[in-house]
């Protein structure tokens, strides 16, 4: 069994997903600790999810979105707001925040998304579980894990 | 891990005793050579809820179909998973074999593994995400439940916005199949910018002649109504009941209005064609008005505008005799055809430069952006042979005026086009080729040579040699840019790429459709196209409206926003969030007796992105079929060890 640290990516249906399938058409290779969920707009994800995700064991989420390009007029500046109140309720948890990106990947952009996959894997591997960079820091926690949830 | 339960985003998670086939794909090899399919299936086959796991070859195939569909029928499954390729391509097929056996077809949840697996893993490292992604499309199945889609009823009526020749063919398809059509041109005149040209390449027909006959057969159909000097200003409603607001107004700049219709001279018959302006279609209004319009589907053809290039770049606007390619074939048309040398305003053209690549293929860091900061990156795919077919019809009708064709690349790729290049040289036109760091270098001669200009570049066909050209005229072959449209943009939320052109769902799949449900595209609003590619695309948009409108209604994905009325508080945090005006309200209503306010969502407004659920404190509202508490049990999935652990008996559901 894998024992890498798993990176979940939320594609959305109508750039990003499709932009992962590219990057199967062109057989480019990736680790293998990355699930992708297709989605049709990340805003529906709540603060709360994020940092469930982390609480369950996910090491790393990237969010792959239209960006500017999204279909649902006005959602991707909704997400992006949401993302600076995330990241502060990260930062009080005494997680890092480089554990979540919020990038834009196209149906082409088959390099971005090799290298958001990349950068991510390097991240984690330097920083371990989520919760590792609290323990470091010496901020009690529940079995080097964070407490809550939220 | 993987168990069904109630959790704080919703009820659904109480099903569990649903029975989920899972069926796995060997994709002839493609999915089987890297992924472990036997092993996948003993793994699958350990989930609770999980109560039918088969594979095929090709789960695509009739027999594949029918493995699902025996289950279906005999009650084995009632939630479907079938693990294969990307879900673009088959997810529609499951569904169809789902609904041909008698299920519903949005109990229906996709498990990607090849794109996403065995294309780009391999060994047990794919197989273990195979078997991950499975058992989280399995926990979502889980909690699907049996959807209707959205029928709503459609007015048999189409509104082709431009009345460019992809608007034109558009709206006599359109007719043709007994829709009512309504054309919203902003100019008097009908034809667009294929109006402006002479000869259309590769065929060498005539303009004014396509264009007369298009706007001859609109103009006396009686189904087509002709709204000229037009734009629309407002717009309501969705898919089948669209309300657009009209303007109607005089003409005032001189885009829209040419010289043939100025009011110091007598306007055109209608139905007259005016050269370089199009077919004029009657009546321009003295005083302003506005009118409403009910309209089924929007067809977007508002077309492009050339790339205006700025000043000085290759010498336009600086030097006289520094022309566009339109503004060319314009003089060209007018140029007398006595005599073997072009004469332009009296004047001898002996020898012509004809630029490739303005305004087209510009490279950051290379090229100047606009004042807007914007390069346009894309190639505008036609002019290479537009210049191609300029260039030969100089050569052929004036052969002593030489041409001098300066490119980076020829890109002659439609039917026909290649021919033309060979065309071109073997009329002797001259080929120079250019690096896009070192372009041509326009200036004007200095020598007494009897030429105004030069054209100096550093050849890549002869090895880098450096090339200088006299030159009396130098043609650029500006590129398409899309028309200003950000007024519609705004109004309707139009997706717009990059390059500034209005963007389809999916280029191949969906290629003629707006994300927004109704809106249809034509033309080269979309892309830079030619006119035979852009009668085609209209032609593809007015069969999918007909398709739409013929059948009297509509039936939409029901993937909107569902409130749940026992949890709803009305706090309206989710009619705040709301992006799209008229999707959710509150509405007053009895909860025990006592007035209250609650969530309501209007279906055929949502457009289902589940920025309402993200905020709903009481986890009252989701979008349905793409709950988070599917997601949420979807994650557990993904983490679950549960699967890996060969001695431990495995939780049960509950």
């Amino acid at each position: 069994m894998n024992k890498t640290g798993k990176i979940l990516i939320l594609a959305t249906e109508s750039c990003a997903y499709p932009g992962a399938n590219a990057v199967g058409q062109a057989h480019s290779s990736y680790p293998a600790n990355t699930y992708i969920l297709r989605v049709r707009a990340p805003v529906l994800f709540p603060e709360r999810f994020y940092l469930e995700c982390f609480e369950k064991g996910i090491w790393g989420v990237i969010i792959m979105s239209c960006g500017v390009e999204c279909p649902y007029h006005g959602a991707y500046e909704a997400l992006a707001k949401r993302m600076d109140r995330v990241f502060a309720m990260m930062k009080q948890r005494g997680l890092d925040t480089q554990r979540l990106r919020l990038t834009s990947i196209c149906t082409v952009c088959t390099r971005s998304f090799l290298k958001e996959v990349q950068q991510m894997n390097e991240i984690i591997t330097k920083l371990g579980p989520p919760g590792a960079e609290r323990a470091r820091a010496g901020i009690p926690g529940q079995n080097g894990v964070m407490a809550s949830g939220g | 891990m993987i168990m069904a339960g109630e959790n704080e985003y919703g009820k659904e998670g109480a099903a569990g005793r649903r029975k989920v086939g899972v069926y796995v794909c060997h994709c002839g090899g493609n999915i089987s050579d890297h992924v472990d399919v036997g092993e996948v299936c003993r793994r699958i086959e350990k989930i609770p809820g999980v109560t039918s796991v088969q594979n095929n070859v090709f789960m695509c195939s009739d027999p594949g179909q029918e493995l699902i569909m025996k289950d279906i029928r005999s009650g084995a499954a009632d939630r479907v998973v079938v693990a294969s390729c990307a879900p673009n391509l088959h997810e529609a097929t499951f569904r169809n074999a789902i609904s041909r056996a008698g299920g519903n077809p949005y109990i229906y949840e996709h498990a990607n593994i090849r794109e996403q697996v065995s294309w780009v893993h391999h060994g047990a490292a794919a197989t273990e995400k195979a078997i991950r992604l499975i058992a989280a499309a399995a926990a979502k199945a889980e909690r699907l439940e049996p959807l209707t889609p959205i029928r709503l009823e459609a007015l048999r009526h189409a509104t082709v916005v431009g009345g460019g020749i992809a608007g034109l063919k558009a709206a006599i398809d359109l007719a043709k199949r007994g829709v009512e059509v309504a054309i919203i041109e902003t100019s008097p005149f009908l034809g667009g910018r294929a109006a402006q040209l002479d000869r259309l390449a590769p065929s060498g027909e005539s303009a004014a002649q396509v264009i007369s006959e298009l706007a001859g057969r609109v103009l006396n159909h009686k189904s087509i109504t002709v709204h000229t000097c037009a734009r629309i200003r407002t717009y309501q409603g969705y898919i089948g009941n669209f309300r657009i607001g009209i303007g109607r107004e005089a003409p005032g700049g001189s885009g829209e209005w040419n010289e043939s219709g100025k009011k110091d001279k007598p306007a055109p018959a209608r139905g007259e064609f005016v050269p370089f302006a199009g077919v004029y279609a009657g009546e321009v209004l003295e005083i302003p008005e506005e009118f409403s319009i009910d309209t089924g589907i929007i067809l977007l053809a508002t077309g492009f505008k050339p790339y205006e290039p700025r000043r000085g770049e290759y010498g336009y606007k600086e030097f006289e005799g520094v022309v566009t390619l339109p503004e060319f074939i314009k003089m060209l048309a007018l140029a007398g055809r006595g005599g073997d040398t072009l004469e332009i305003g009296g004047r001898q053209i002996k020898s012509v430069a004809m630029i490739h690549c303005v305004g087209s293929r510009m490279i950051p860091g290379i090229h100047e952006e606009d004042e807007n900061g914007r390069l346009n990156e894309y190639c505008s795919r036609t002019c290479c042979t537009a210049t191609l077919q300029t260039a030969t019809t100089i050569r052929k009708t004036w052969p002593r005026t030489n041409v001098f064709e300066f490119y980076r690349d020829i890109r002659t790729y439609g039917r026909g086009q290649e021919e033309l290049y060979a065309e071109a040289a073997r009329a002797s036109v001259m080929f120079l080729r250019f690096d896009p760091e070192e372009p041509p270098v326009v200036g004007k001669s200095e020598d007494n040579d009897g030429y105004a200009l030069y054209a100096r570049v550093k050849d890549k066909l002869t090895f880098g040699e450096e090339i200088l050209a006299p030159v009396d005229l130098v043609v650029l072959s500006a590129g398409m840019e899309p028309n200003d449209v950000s007024d519609m943009v705004a109004m309707m939320k139009l997706p717009v790429g990059a390059d500034r052109f209005l963007q389809e769902v999916h280029p191949k799949l969906r290629p003629v459709e707006l994300s927004v449900a109704g809106i249809l595209l034509a033309g080269t609003c979309q892309a830079p196209m030619d006119t035979g590619e852009a009668c085609a695309a209209a032609s593809a948009a007015a069969v999918k409206a007909s398709a739409v409108l013929s059948r009297g209604y509509v039936e939409l994905d029901p993937f909107v926003a569902e409130v749940d009325g026992d949890k709803c508080r009305g706090t309206g945090a989710c009619v705040q969030a709301c992006l799209k005006e008229g999707a959710l309200e509150l509405v007053e209503t009895l909860d025990g007796g006592e007035k209250a306010l609650r969530a309501q969502v209007n279906a055929a407004f949502c457009i289902g992105c589940g920025a309402c659920a993200a905020v709903c404190p009481e986890g009252a509202i989701n979008v349905k079929g793409w709950t988070l508490n599917q997601y949420e049990a979807m994650l557990d999935a993904i983490v679950s060890d549960d699967l890996f652990e060969e001695e431990r008996p495995h939780a049960t559901a509950g």
